[in-house]
């Protein structure tokens, strides 16, 4: 009950916030530019279209009014239309979310995998040289230019050894769509080929979105150990005598992981963040290329609604984080 | 059938439907394993295909080989071919072009091309504003088309232009009734189109997908004709990254790439057992606008200055390793009305300082460098190092073409320099001189709002008459007015360093176009 | 006593010396570079040459060199780290304050807010205000203090609640201190070590965001040595040119594992309530 109760609190928390964002966009896109009609008739248009525009979005309406037909536009689905490809923008953006996500959770994944043993590791060996060489590339991971080390693997793995693929997210063309995830697909279809193609094209990208989230799991996990030995909870069990191992596995590794748990929101708001830059240097054809190549082509509307998509589905992957653990967390329980 | 044309995203029921229609299906049984195919790798991706929406030569592939024109440009130098069309007439006056087109031409529908189409297809780059638009524009009146019977069609046009059978090269005909089934909103089916394909061209679309490219397949029933060994699929990716591009041509991943890499790159492919390598002088110069309208720029001291300043053998020679070759004027050298005689500015500082000291109210200038364009912003660099030198301070912006592109045609807003390519759309001196520097064309396409009514006359005069021994003695004589007052800094004409694999036999190279007109590439069996 | 601490600590010591660098090579760029006029200036004949005794750290596409070029990107870096974490401060920091000090529909608002800029990915609001307002150093800063403002007011927020009922704010109060003063004399000397080390670690944070933001192309226009437009522009040359790229990167490394360092040993010293070694993440 109790639960459901902090369950139904989130969500009811989830309209005034996107609300919120879209208030915020808005104001970037309708109140700082001198002229939006202007910018977002695109530079090309004539005095003429731009008026046109003008009156067909009611730009010189009040901004209240403005708001409400802005807001209606959204919750009818409608982000507007490229200014350079005249397709509705939603279309391009639904069509690359696959990649976007595939990528962040192959990365979310790995960096799990590296995170959270080196966090307990480290909080194992607390101050000794182990830990202190696990906190100093931590520091490392969080400081570097992402769009920097890509490259530096690139120049390694894919221009020197040869062993990846420079950029891109296959070879041609993906597998039979079902998931729109090209590992997930082609496992589905059996085609262990592509499979293998699709696995080698996702390596770099992911490592390099990994890197920085698993620095940022290892603090949170050596934390999180690190609270728990010291817990009188630990202290009372090997009091009794259970074997430090026990100890370690059942309830010290617990504790951690629900601890990394409630982190995985802002690791993956920062993937999902990061993903901009990650695929302008992979040319991976998701959301975070679609922003690049507005960005070279002024198209402000694709902008816009790359922001406000970006921002819900990062708002709405929270919630999701945030019920889940929820439920996950025997305290709450 | 969905297992070899996988859905995909949202272009699925587009690449499907067009499928159908083709009756392609048939063509991909494994019986036609042996299928030769050839992977371009471009540098732009190809997010759009309406024809009519494009304009770049970097996305010409999307035009060329899924449309056709009534006019297209082959070879090098480029000769203009009638295309679609059978016969012309010309009212004595120029004005009244009547065409008749081939028979039997046949989209990729099977529906035969009528002269209703090319009615459509002319109104709908007037409508659009978009793409070759410009071209059009001053010439022809929107509802002034008409299809006299199903083969005739006739333009008028509202002043003599002698580049009109040129600039038809430009005018893709589409599908006009497939179009019209799906407009949506009066948008002359703008948003379907941008993801699918109504032409009639050597090759038909099979997929489409804006984050990675498209696939074509041969059109068996394309009116030209098919040689003996033609390439049966055709694919077009855009690749971003320079390195990968290069990359994936010496492991044979890609056929080729675009023809323009920067020199180190361009080394390493040469050196590679497994590339033939293609060079060509391309008819594109680069060359600065000067935005004369904004004082004190409008001083011809103040332009020599500037044109003095630049340093043109560091930039053609060491920046760009010698990949491109000076051109002294706008037209470019191989183009016929560039005087071979003609003089350039060069990098002499003392003349430079001289000229810089009889203008007054000298000021900071602005260039505005096209964002992304590595050359454009490095030739940006290279004038603001030469200015420093004669003590002129100049303050570089890095601007997307696009946000540059409209600025060009508002004389209040534009920079005062911008480093960029003419290219060729049409060759013909006009796309150089009388489109770029008649002041008639202000807000147009003359972006220096340069005024010189000797200049205004030529270009004028070279329009009428068609004779192009008569024309070639006018623009020469343009060209040496322009390099005389300085009109704007005018530095390289490109080279197209084409890379190909090994088994590519022979291009066919047309500056217009480079060599992305598959139906012209032959490979070994 | 407090000083030997300081030395003691080692995150402190590093992060002291590698940020003190940075400054010293932003006011000595001028002499400490080899070809200081490589600023705006180059040598079209050095160009794309690989690290040498004449070129330290090899040249660029222009035949600028690297080294120096570096050494004046040092303080753009600090002009944007400084104004642009500055200005976020000069927001967050009020609003966090009157948040917290006072109750009601007003100060919720205010965090609302704030917790809906922290909903959005910061580089993203940040490409969107920068694209709007155009390429340039001053619109960069605009759009990161705008997008980092909140960090500060959350974190004054949560402190200021904590501080409200001490002791020596009821004493304040009670000799009829004005809000603003309690507020400005009581509260904030309380609270400034944590604001300290949040504006130190925060500068590594935009310094990064800075150069992605100069990576995309919506930084500094050249030939500004702005180290992330650096990184950028070597794309194209790789992988012969490796050392082009690999320079700036290990600067920017440099600099934010600097201020990360600092933040986290000035948290020792300044915020006894965090225990050594554990930290909250960030």
């Amino acid at each position: 009950m109790r639960i459901l109760v902090l369950a139904l609190r989130r969500i009811a928390w989830m309209p005034p916030t996107l609300l919120g964002l879209i208030a915020i966009v808005f104001t970037i896109s309708r109140i700082i530019p001198a002229d939006p009609a202007r910018v977002i008739a695109g530079e090309n248009a004539s005095p003429a279209q731009v008026e046109a525009l003008r009156q067909k979005f009611g730009l010189d309406l009040p901004l209240m009014q403005q708001f409400m037909r802005y807001l209606r536009d959204i919750v009818n689905g409608d982000l507007g239309i490229s200014l350079y490809s005249q397709r509705p923008v939603v279309e391009d953006l639904l069509g690359r979310l696959a990649a976007t996500f595939e990528l962040a959770i192959a990365a979310m994944c790995l960096a799990i995998m590296i995170g959270v043993p080196l966090g307990v590791v480290s909080a194992l060996h607390r101050n000794r040289w182990l830990d202190q060489v696990i906190r100093l590339a931590t520091m490392a991971g969080l400081a570097m230019a992402a769009f920097w080390l890509a490259i530096l693997l690139q120049l390694f793995f894919s221009m020197t050894l040869g062993v990846t693929p420079v950029q891109g997210r296959i070879d041609g063309w993906g597998p039979d769509q079902i998931t729109g995830f090209y590992t997930i697909d082609a496992l589905i279809n059996g085609d262990g080929e592509t499979f293998g193609k699709a696995l080698r094209y996702l390596i770099l990208p992911t490592a390099t979105l990994a890197i920085p989230a698993a620095a940022t799991i290892v603090r949170f996990t050596r934390a999180g150990v690190l609270n728990a030995l010291s817990s009188n909870f630990v202290f009372y069990q090997t009091a009794m005598g259970l074997p430090r191992r026990t100890i370690i596995w059942k309830y010290i590794l617990r504790s951690a992981f629900i601890g990394t748990l409630t982190q995985i929101g802002l690791v993956f708001g920062n993937l999902l963040a990061g993903a901009v830059v990650i695929e302008t240097v992979f040319s991976w054809p998701g959301l975070g290329l679609f922003a690049y190549n507005s960005i070279l082509q002024s198209d402000y509307n694709a902008i816009m609604a790359f922001t406000l998509f970006t921002g819900s589905v990062f708002i709405v992957v929270n919630l999701l984080i945030d019920i889940a653990q929820t439920l996950l967390d025997p305290r709450t329980r | 059938m969905t297992g070899k044309f996988p859905p995909l995203t949202i272009n699925r029921r587009a690449a499907l439907a067009g499928l159908s229609a083709t009756g392609l299906v048939g063509m991909h049984s494994p019986a036609f394993a042996a299928r030769q195919k050839f992977v371009t790798a471009n540098n732009n991706p190809y997010d759009l295909l309406d024809p009519h929406q494009l304009f770049d030569i970097g996305r010409i592939a999307v035009r060329l080989n899924m449309y056709d024109a009534l006019t297209r440009w082959v070879d090098n130098p480029p000769r203009l071919e009638n295309w679609l069309i059978e016969k012309v007439t010309i009212s004595p006056d120029g004005k009244v072009y009547t065409f008749v087109i081939k028979q039997n031409v046949k989209f990729h529908d099977g529906t035969v091309m009528t002269s209703a189409d090319v009615v459509y297809s002319m109104e709908r780059i007037l409508a659009l504003k978009k793409g070759a638009y410009g071209l059009f524009k001053d010439v022809i009146e929107p509802g002034t088309t008409k299809a006299l019977d199903p083969r005739t069609v006739q333009f008028t046009l509202t002043k003599p232009f002698a580049v009109f059978m040129a600039v038809l090269s430009e005018l893709w005909v589409v599908n006009s009734a497939l179009v019209k089934k799906n407009e949506k909103n009066g948008d002359w089916g703008a948003d379907w189109l941008s993801k699918s394909e109504a032409g009639s061209g050597g090759y038909a679309l099979r997929r489409y997908d804006p984050a990675i490219g498209f696939q074509t397949a041969r059109f068996e029933g394309h009116f030209a004709g098919w040689g003996k060994n033609p390439i049966d699929d055709a694919e077009f990716r855009g690749v971003l990254e320079t390195a990968t591009r290069v990359l994936g041509v010496m492991k044979g991943e890609f056929n080729t790439t675009d023809g323009y890499l920067p020199a180190e790159q361009m080394a390493r492919m040469k050196e590679n057992p497994n590339i033939k390598t293609w060079e060509a002088e391309s008819i594109r110069t680069f060359y600065f606008i000067i935005n004369h309208w904004k004082a004190p720029l409008n001083d011809v001291n103040m332009r020599k200055a500037l044109c003095y300043a630049f340093d043109y053998d560091g930039f053609n020679n060491k920046i760009l390793s010698g990949t491109v070759v000076r051109n002294n004027g706008i037209i470019p050298n191989p183009m016929w009305g560039a005087p071979k005689d003609l003089q350039g500015y060069t990098y002499d500082l003392d003349k430079a300082k001289y000229h810089l000291s009889q203008v007054k109210n000298v000021r900071p200038l602005q260039i505005g460098a096209m964002a992304g364009y590595p050359q454009s912003e490095q030739a940006a660099q290279m004038l603001q190092a030469g200015c420093a030198k004669i003590g002129l301070e100049v303050k570089i912006v890095s601007e997307p073409y696009t946000t540059i592109a409209p600025k060009l045609n508002d004389r209040e807003r534009a920079h005062d320099l911008i480093p960029l390519w003419r290219s060729a759309y049409f060759a013909d001196p006009h796309n150089w001189t009388g489109f770029l520097f008649n002041s008639s064309n202000f807000d147009a396409g003359n972006a220096s709002y340069y005024k010189n009514p000797r200049v205004d006359e030529l270009c004028n005069k070279a329009l009428i008459i068609t004779d192009q021994d008569q024309r070639r003695v006018m623009y020469e004589e343009v060209s040496r007015i322009l390099v005389e007052d300085a009109a704007g800094i005018f530095i390289n004409n490109t080279k197209f360093h084409g890379a190909f694999t090994k088994n590519v036999k022979s291009i066919r190279f047309c500056p217009i176009g480079d060599a992305q007109d598959v139906r012209w590439i032959e490979m070994q069996g | 006593m407090r000083m030997r601490r300081l030395f003691r600590d080692r995150a402190l010591l590093i992060g002291t010396v590698i940020i003190s660098i940075l400054v010293l090579v932003a006011v000595f760029a001028g002499p400490l570079a080899t070809f200081p006029d490589h600023v705006t200036g180059f040598d079209p004949n050095h160009r794309l040459k690989a690290p040498g005794w004449q070129f330290l750290l090899g040249t660029d596409r222009m035949g600028a060199d690297i080294y120096s070029r570096l050494l004046f990107g040092a303080r753009l870096t600090i002009l944007i780290a400084v104004t642009a974490t500055g200005t976020a401060v000069i927001i967050g920091v009020p609003i966090g304050l009157i948040a917290g000090y006072f109750d009601g529909w007003a100060s919720e608002a205010l965090m609302r807010v704030s917790d809906i800029f922290l909903a959005v990915p910061q580089i993203v609001l940040a490409i969107a205000i920068a694209q709007t307002l155009g390429p340039n150093i001053q619109n960069v800063i605009l759009a990161l203090s705008v997008t980092y403002w909140p960090f500060w007011a959350r974190l004054v927020y949560a402190e200021t609640r904590s501080q409200r009922n001490e002791v020596y704010v009821e004493a304040a109060k009670a000799m009829g201190a004005s809000p603003l003063r309690i507020m400005v004399m009581h509260i904030l000397p309380n609270i400034a070590g944590s604001i300290i080390v949040r504006t130190t670690i925060g500068m590594g944070a935009t310094i990064l965001a800075a150069a992605s933001l100069g990576f995309l192309g919506l930084g500094a226009p050249p030939p500004a040595p702005e180290w992330g437009r650096m990184i950028a522009e070597s794309r194209e040359f790789l992988p012969q040119a490796w050392w082009y790229a690999t320079a700036p990167g290990i600067a920017i490394l440099m600099v934010v594992m600097g201020f990360n360092l600092l933040g986290d040993g000035l948290r020792d010293v300044l915020d006894p309530r965090i225990r050594r070694g554990g930290g909250d993440g960030r």
